[in-house]
């Protein structure tokens, strides 16, 4: 439940950032420090369980464990649409 | 379609952070000292507060937000002991109280009439370590029942924690309890914590825990 709870942060932050007008998300890396006191493979499936509902539509988790107690979401992978071609 | 990235570097708990700094402002404008009180399940939180609320509910208005996973059966018995507000934050499963269901609770409290906050954690070792509360200070229980190693098995909870309160002492004769390596445990992840010894079926060291509240309290006293 921990890592739940941390999960629909890490989704609630992500939405934040992609702002109103949200590009289609495709990843989402986060840095999980080997002190942080998260568990990197409940994290990951309870992030899999997140990103599976809308509006993810199946955003993939890319977790990297640092060494010391960093946990943050590092950054963000969108497909902008180019809109038809002429 | 075009792939970019954006990039982001923020910290998981930021949003939590502001949340308890905006908590912990907001009671010290009000001269309040708050505790956030943790332990494992069974360790004897609510039978702590029950005897605590007896004691001294009233002369040092304490309020307490009780915090558990599926029922308020806690508030309920906190609350036969106390005529100040007990209010019930029910987590719907969820392992730990964060800042925001602390910052709405405090709505429902007379934050005039309280100098001490008493917040009662769900029962784990583990999750409510990382979430700041907005807090004055963390007190971990640790009964004579668990093993004396907890402090080595989860370090965070003990590493974060001002004091370490012993609970259940009145049943050390009868488990195999090693006190002195227990404490010996917690110093070695955190040297500065300090301890105290209860039981609150007996009454053993509860004066010390009491005196402990009215000292924390008193220096807060509004002018």
């Amino acid at each position: 439940m921990h890592e739940l709870s941390l999960a629909i942060e890490i989704g609630r932050l992500a939405e934040e950032k992609l702002g109103a007008t949200a590009p289609r998300c495709v990843a989402v890396g986060v840095d999980v420090g080997t002190e942080s006191g998260v568990e990197p493979s409940a994290l990951g499936f309870c992030l899999e369980s997140v990103f599976s509902d809308p509006p993810w539509r199946g955003a993939r988790a890319v977790l990297s464990c640092p060494p010391g107690d960093v946990f943050q979401v590092t950054w963000l992978e969108v497909e902008d649409d180019d809109g038809p071609n002429d | 379609m075009t792939v970019r990235t954006i990039e982001v570097r923020e910290r998981v708990m930021a949003r939590n952070d502001a949340l308890a700094a905006q908590v912990r402002e907001r009671l010290a404008a009000h001269g309040i000292w708050a505790m956030n009180l943790m332990s494992s399940p069974g360790a004897g939180k609510t039978t702590l507060l029950e005897r605590t609320l007896a004691e001294l509910g009233e002369p040092l208005d304490i309020a307490v937000v009780a915090g558990d996973c599926q029922t308020q059966n806690d508030a309920d018995r906190l609350a036969a002991h106390t005529g100040r507000l007990v209010h019930a934050v029910v987590t719907g499963g969820a392992c730990h109280l964060d800042a925001l269901q602390v910052f709405d609770a405090i709505e429902h409290l007379d934050l005039d009439a309280t100098r001490l906050l008493i917040v009662e954690n769900v029962g784990n070792l583990v999750c409510p370590a990382s979430w700041d509360l907005g807090e004055t200070t963390r007190v971990v229980l640790f009964s004579v029942t668990e093993g004396e190693d907890k402090p080595l098995k989860y370090p965070k909870m003990f590493e974060k924690a001002d004091w370490v309160v012993l609970t259940k002492t009145d049943l050390l004769p009868y488990v195999p309890f090693d006190a002195d390596r227990a404490v010996r445990y917690c110093l070695q992840v955190n040297p500065n914590v300090r301890f105290l010894f209860v039981s609150a079926t007996t009454g053993d060291g509860l004066a010390e825990w009491f005196d402990f509240l009215r000292r924390s309290v008193a220096p807060l006293a509004r002018v």
